[in-house]
């Protein structure tokens, strides 16, 4: 048995049926939790765009955010590809939100930005879904952080700045600004590209309509 | 039931992967800067660690000599994708929390060292228990390090607020350099206390000439 085991036949044989074996499982795993992880992928979605139009928060019901969601929020054509867009009219006021995938730095960055189709406020920005440096930029996706975009107002060139500041959330809410993340300066900069991004977007799909 | 012992205070304590074993210091840099992430991590490792460890002592007399480590990578990756698969499915909070965490799991030395250094050569059962127990070990250093980190750092514990409104949150404390510091004090502490009660057993050294190899480890 001993040197049949060391056999090159032994081996090779048996390194393939392991690998066979434990790929086929995971494969079972995966196709048997497929429509169950879409499901709670586009919930997720769903939800990201209402509580970027400030229309949801943490405490929203499931059942309350898909029926606010079908009700309130329109998807527009896709403005570019891999990008999403959506209008909703909150209070008599139109808004746009734009869902955008842009480079982070370990992975692509995808977030939700709600603004006034002008793009002059921002009405919301949330992150979807993020690789950033966990405990770091990781924090990109933390209340305080996107909180401080929330009615921010946009700088007369369309921009809005994200700066080395007291690391705790700019409230100044008139000044284009917001402060980075202490040690994940990096992260903090492709946030601000991909926001720049977003607010054109919407300026765009605002400017046609 | 001695052999389990041995193998649950070997993990917790005598061989503990952190202080003894000196592994998984990548992820303890990492994810030490606040408690949740660190729970969750802890909880993946010991997760992986014991089911591998069981299921390739099952396999061990199957396993040739040659490709030993590219099944025990296989086994112990599976474990992990596995948790990946079903916490997106059903447990989508957390496993968006977890992010990039799961796929660090397997980076984790812990996973290849308790498969090799134990499952490769016991019993299954008390090879889970030795993944358990070192996951376990691992896991009581990580929370330590990550309450003095959370705490001083951003002045909370599990993200609520414990510090006063005049506190100014150590910025050092939440990046990575400031794991080095914790786990090279931590490391100093515990191997001195285990000199010492070395010594001690060997019914009074006459000075601590002896617990010097020790420290060292």
């Amino acid at each position: 048995m001993k040197f049949k085991k060391e056999s090159i036949g032994y081996v090779i044989i048996f390194t393939f049926v392991i690998c066979a074996v434990f790929v086929v499982l995971l494969a079972v795993a995966n196709q048997v939790t497929l429509a169950q992880a879409k499901a709670n992928q586009s919930y997720a979605s769903h939800y990201t765009v209402l509580k970027a139009l400030g229309l949801a928060d943490p405490t929203t019901s499931k059942t309350a955010v898909e029926s606010t969601y079908a009700s309130q929020v329109k998807q527009l054509s896709d403005p570019a590809p891999g990008m999403a867009a959506y209008s909703s009219v909150i209070e008599g006021n139109p808004y746009i939100a734009v869902k955008i995938t842009n480079p982070g730095l370990w992975g692509p960055i995808t977030a939700i930005l709600a603004a006034d189709p002008k793009a002059d406020r921002i009405r919301g920005f949330e992150i979807l879904d993020q690789q950033e440096t966990p405990g770091l930029g990781g924090r990109i996706g933390e209340p305080w952080f996107t909180d401080q975009f929330k009615g921010e107002k946009v700088s007369a060139d369309g921009k809005i700045a994200v700066v080395q500041g007291s690391g705790k959330g700019d409230p100044n809410k008139d000044n284009s600004q917001v402060d980075a993340i202490t040690g994940a300066s990096r992260t903090s900069d492709f946030v601000q590209t991909l926001v720049d991004k977003a607010l054109a977007t919407v300026r765009q799909i605002g400017g046609s309509q | 039931m001695t052999a389990l012992r041995k193998v649950m205070k070997d993990g917790l304590w005598t061989n503990t992967p952190i202080f003894v074993q000196v592994l998984g210091i990548c992820s303890t840099l990492a994810v030490t800067n606040n408690l949740r992430n660190t729970m969750i991590m802890v909880l993946g490792v010991t997760f992986a660690t014991a089911m591998g460890s069981w299921t390739l002592s099952l396999l061990k007399d199957l396993i040739p000599r040659k490709v030993r480590m590219i099944v025990q990578v296989l086994v112990l990756s599976f474990y992990v994708i596995i948790i990946d698969i079903l916490l997106r499915a059903y447990q989508p909070a957390i496993s968006k929390q977890l992010g990039p965490y799961v796929g660090l799991i397997i980076t984790n030395c812990i996973l290849m060292g308790r498969a090799e250094a134990f499952a490769a050569a016991n019993k299954p059962g008390l090879s889970f228990a030795d993944g358990l127990a070192n996951g376990l070990g691992y896991g009581w250093v990580l929370v330590c390090i990550a309450f003095i980190r959370e705490l001083l750092g951003f002045g909370t514990i599990f993200g609520f607020k414990v510090m006063g409104g005049n506190f100014t949150p150590w910025t050092i404390m939440v990046m990575a350099p400031s794991a080095f510091f914790l786990v090279a004090s931590a490391l100093w502490v515990a191997n001195v206390y285990k000199a010492r009660a070395e010594a001690k057993k060997k019914a009074a050294p006459p000075n601590q000439g002896s617990a010097a190899p020790a420290a060292q480890k």
